[in-house]
């Protein structure tokens, strides 16, 4: 899709030092209406493979593809934190031999691409109950994590074995731990207090603005459940596979349309 | 010529009088081939001012028509969403008048529960809550829940019981997570506190049950609580409502707007617009378009 170069102000000549970073916009979209925070639940790549004959791991594959696309387009038009849905508590219901595959695109995705996060100054923070995880990928996990900690162009939230109930409770949890040690009366446990144990509370930005879900089906599936309050939500049809820059665009646009409307 | 004699020889390559060296009598019999550069070189530079000002135009045309361009694609966005509006009316008043076939037979029975929310501004408007639960009742859906986030809804909670008739409050006719055959239709009102508030709530029975029982399991990764003790504990608070298998959304914006988050993890969610624009052809393809779906459930 093409697209121009367009500095809003009409300036650009004189005087303006400030980032480095090439924030090319696509025409249509507003600066000031850029989403902060992204969240996309990545639907259809089995319904992909399936449409072409191929085997689901192609299709798991091409989503692959398609997310290191829209990690690209994120930075460059200044989005500052991507979650996505990669696996849900659910999922763990799936047959062994696809959970297996999944987990072992998992663990060579995030290997090949290390070289990428610390090159484009990316942070990545994986939340979800880990210890399901075989003990490679998480320690894997948390090297990468360490890793990239200091990173602060961008941020790429991966949900593993996750879900939004999990969150809640895990959040609750941590609270009863802090109670038990007297950092927490009993009874004064309130929305802020969850917010703060959340485990998207790694982002500067842990409400998304903008949620995406693609293949067509209209419901959030036990995602971020607290924190998608007063999101945007935004169901494409595409298959994940084929989500790129055209649809991404148009999430955005549409993002930009409630701004008129609700001024949220 | 003084200017000349004063520089030693090299005129002013920033003075006017230069260009009339050229024709001077004494510089045609005196010019040096250095002089002659000189001179060439004053006249390039003199000729840069009309360069500088042909890129100047240049670039305040090329952004005027970057900003066209940008104004008439907002332009053609907002045709296409007006086109849009006007196809979905449309779709609206043949679905209402009955004209479209596949509309006609829905299969009511696979939406058990059946939640609306609606935005605070637009849940004042008791006359047009009043007409969507007709419909629904027309179509047949037995239990709904009403949300908005400040519960102007609860607080128009008898007036929208008394000129709805044969209405009941959900509490009474709900058992153990069953939701009981009812012949009148059941309204459940719900507000902002009935979502994060609640698991705040429930949050604080749990603590305490967990320091009463002597606070087992002290490691971090150990599990404390589930997810079923949090949804028990949201009944013992008063906000364990099931879950709605459709949520419609009558609004501007396309959000839930803090419906209790917990209860929706696989409810499908349906935006219809502001309530003051509802339909009942749009209602309709709402629920049609539900009663199609198929879920997997993360399987």
């Amino acid at each position: 899709m093409e697209h121009f170069t367009l500095n809003h102000h009409g300036k650009g000549e004189e005087g303006e030092e400030e980032e480095e970073v090439d924030e090319t916009l696509p025409l249509g979209l507003r600066r000031e209406a850029i989403p902060r925070h992204v969240a996309v639940i990545m639907d259809g790549n089995r319904r992909w493979a399936r449409s072409r004959d191929l085997h689901v791991r192609s299709g798991y594959e091409a989503g692959a593809r398609s997310l290191r696309t829209i990690v690209e387009l994120c930075c460059k038009w200044g989005i500052k934190v991507l979650s996505v849905f990669a696996f849900s508590s659910d999922n763990w219901f799936r047959p062994k031999v696809e959970v297996e595959l999944l987990m072992s695109l998992f663990e060579r995705g995030m290997q090949e691409d290390t070289g990428i996060f610390l090159r484009e100054n990316i942070r990545i923070s994986v939340i979800g109950d880990l210890a399901k995880l075989p003990e490679a990928l998480q320690e894997l996990i948390l090297n990468l994590e360490e890793t990239t900690k200091n990173n602060t162009h961008f941020q790429l939230i991966v949900a593993v074995s996750y879900s939004g109930q999990y969150d809640v409770v895990q959040a609750c949890q941590r609270l009863a731990l802090k109670a038990k040690h007297g950092l927490v009366e009993p009874g004064d446990i309130d929305t802020s207090l969850i917010e703060q144990e959340l485990e998207t509370n790694c982002s500067e930005f842990p409400h998304p603005d903008l949620l995406i879900r693609t293949s067509g089906e209209f419901r959030i599936s036990n995602f971020m459940l607290w924190q998608l309050a007063y999101t945007e939500l935004f169901f494409a049809q595409s298959l994940w596979p084929d989500f790129g820059e055209a649809e991404f665009l148009k999430a955005l646009l549409a993002f930009q349309q409630r701004q008129r409307r609700y001024g949220g | 010529m003084d200017k000349l004699s004063k520089k030693g020889g090299f005129p002013n390559l920033s003075s006017p009088e230069v260009f009339l060296f050229p024709f001077s009598p004494l510089l045609l019999q005196g010019l040096t081939p250095s002089l002659l550069c000189c001179l060439c070189l004053n006249r390039s530079m003199d000729f840069t001012r009309p360069k500088r000002m042909l890129y100047f135009w240049i670039d305040k045309i090329r952004n005027v028509l970057l900003r066209l361009s940008w104004h008439l694609v907002h332009a053609i966005i907002n045709l296409c969403y007006f086109t849009m509006g006007m196809v979905h009316g449309l779709e609206s008043h043949l679905i209402s008048r009955g004209l479209l076939r596949k509309y006609k037979s829905l299969h009511i029975s696979k939406i058990h529960y059946l939640a609306i929310v609606i935005e605070s501004e637009d849940a004042c408007r008791t006359s047009n809550v009043i007409e969507l639960l007709q419909w629904l009742a027309a179509l047949g859906i037995k239990h709904v829940s009403l949300y908005d986030n400040e519960g102007l809804l609860k607080k128009s909670k008898d007036i929208i019981l008394e000129k709805f008739n044969g209405a009941v409050l959900f509490q009474d006719t709900h058992e153990n997570n069953v939701l009981l055959d009812q012949p009148q239709m059941t309204l459940e009102f719900v507000s902002f506190s009935d979502g994060k508030e609640a698991v705040a709530r429930a949050a604080n029975v749990l603590l305490m049950k967990y320091i009463k029982s002597g606070g087992t399991g002290s490691n971090q990764g150990e599990q404390i609580f589930t997810e079923s003790q949090m949804s028990e504990a949201l009944k013992t608070v008063g906000s364990g409502g099931p879950e709605p298998d459709l949520l419609l959304i009558y609004g501007p914006a396309r959000c839930h707007l803090g419906f209790p988050a917990w209860r929706m993890r696989y409810t499908e969610i349906q935006h219809m617009g502001p309530l003051t624009c509802m339909t009942y052809g749009s209602l309709i393809k709402a629920i049609y378009r539900f009663t199609t779906v198929r879920q997997n459930y993360g399987k």
